[in-house]
């Protein structure tokens, strides 16, 4: 979850976000760059008395300053193109789960076995325990076995909704009548916020998200637990 | 040619190229030209406007303007100066010169500083409603026990910054 004080992203829990995480250094590199570049030109034209208005021509630089930015543009695009390409490949998940947003809680089902589904609504802030994260905690969280890849199934049961987990790279909208798939795994055990990421309503910010990434024998047991 | 018709129409310089867009020309070519800069203070990026300051000159003047169709040399430096006024409404110097605007802008803008802040207090007092219990010093210390407990970001993060032997940060 977030800290005080957090400059970057979370910490990643998956490996499509840590290609990500990787990914926005690069580009944020170059995007400093080109700042630091044009803030400084800028700079250089504010601080001079020097004028000249008459019709210029400049081809040269004109042909540079189109040219390294097509190169600079290509740099960005091909690692995108990488990890967009990379989110899809086939991972033969061990499990299926679907989640369905609503107006205005997720809710939960574990079809591959037995039939378990569940609701899982916010905790509202009087109702918490000391040490709870206020707005983020929920009172059904989504319990899954870490290490394995598990595919998520996506959407929405009344208006569009987005189902998001950062610290694993996840973002997917729940949109009625379409099923989206998003493909979940953790490398860590532990639990994993995220919150609605589409405006959906009078509650939208108050829909979160919690997985509790657990070992195996745990999950197996929790959903015995839970039927 | 073509290009250079319509290259021509856009700029109108008159044939003259680059420089022709701002250079002086003699009548007999000035219906071509683009405007002349009269109704303006000059400015240090168009120092020269094409036409004279007076255009309306008295005897005296016009005497001293076919003086000054002669030789320099025989012009007196005051009547060089007369001559540079008649052309120009200011000097280099004149047109240059600093100002005291910066103070008002300045003024200004602290002014509206505070006059925010006044507002932003005021909204503080009467709109804002109570802080949530979750952030009291109390909760907050919790909170960050159990963030510690679930070890959450341990890569760079919050986790990774607790030692977790000496139970204290890590320097």
């Amino acid at each position: 979850m977030a800290y005080p004080f957090q400059l970057g992203f979370q910490d990643a829990s998956s490996p499509i976000m840590e290609e990500l995480l990787h990914f926005h250094d690069h580009t944020l590199m170059i995007v400093f760059l080109i700042s630091s570049l044009v803030l400084y030109i800028i700079s250089l034209m504010l601080t001079t008395k020097l004028t000249h208005t008459s019709t210029m021509d400049a081809q040269e630089v004109e042909t540079i300053w189109t040219i390294l930015p097509a190169i600079i543009l290509i740099m960005i695009a091909l690692p995108s193109l990488r990890i967009l390409y990379m989110m899809d490949e086939i991972n033969n998940p061990s499990l299926t789960v679907k989640t369905m947003g609503h107006q205005w809680y997720w809710s939960y089902e574990y079809t591959d076995y037995e039939d378990l589904s569940f609701d899982s609504y916010m905790i509202p802030t009087s109702d918490l325990n000391p040490g709870d994260l206020r707005l983020l905690e929920v009172d059904n969280r989504v319990v899954l076995p870490m290490e394995l890849p598990i595919r998520m199934l996506i959407s929405s049961e009344d208006v569009l909704h987005s189902w998001a987990v950062p610290s694993l790279g996840l973002k997917t909208d729940a949109i009625p009548g379409r099923l989206n798939q998003a493909t979940l795994i953790s490398t860590r055990p532990g639990l994993f916020y995220g919150q609605c990421s589409e405006i959906c309503g009078w509650n939208h910010s108050f829909m979160p998200i919690v997985l509790e990434m657990v070992p195996l024998k745990h999950f197996e047991s929790w959903s015995l637990s839970m039927i | 040619m073509l290009s250079r018709a319509a290259w021509s129409f856009v700029l109108r310089t008159g044939g003259l190229g680059a420089r022709g867009t701002h250079s002086p020309g003699d009548a007999a070519r000035s219906e071509g030209r683009m405007p002349p800069y009269t109704n303006c203070y000059a400015q240090r990026s168009y120092p020269m406007p094409d036409e004279p300051f007076c255009t309306e000159l008295t005897a005296e003047q016009r005497a001293l303007k076919e003086k000054e169709k002669g030789s320099w040399t025989q012009l007196s430096p005051a009547e060089k100066v007369a001559l540079y006024r008649l052309q120009y409404r200011e000097s280099f110097a004149e047109m240059n010169r600093r100002s005291n605007e910066w103070k008002t802008v300045m003024g200004s803008v602290f002014f509206f500083f505070g006059f925010t802040a006044l507002l932003i207090w005021w909204q503080r007092v009467y709109v804002f409603p109570e802080k949530p219990i979750t952030l009291t010093d109390e909760w907050k210390a919790r909170q960050l026990q159990r963030v510690l407990d679930m070890k959450g970001n341990p890569v760079q993060g919050l986790a990774a910054r607790w030692d977790y032997e000496k139970k204290q940060w890590k320097k």
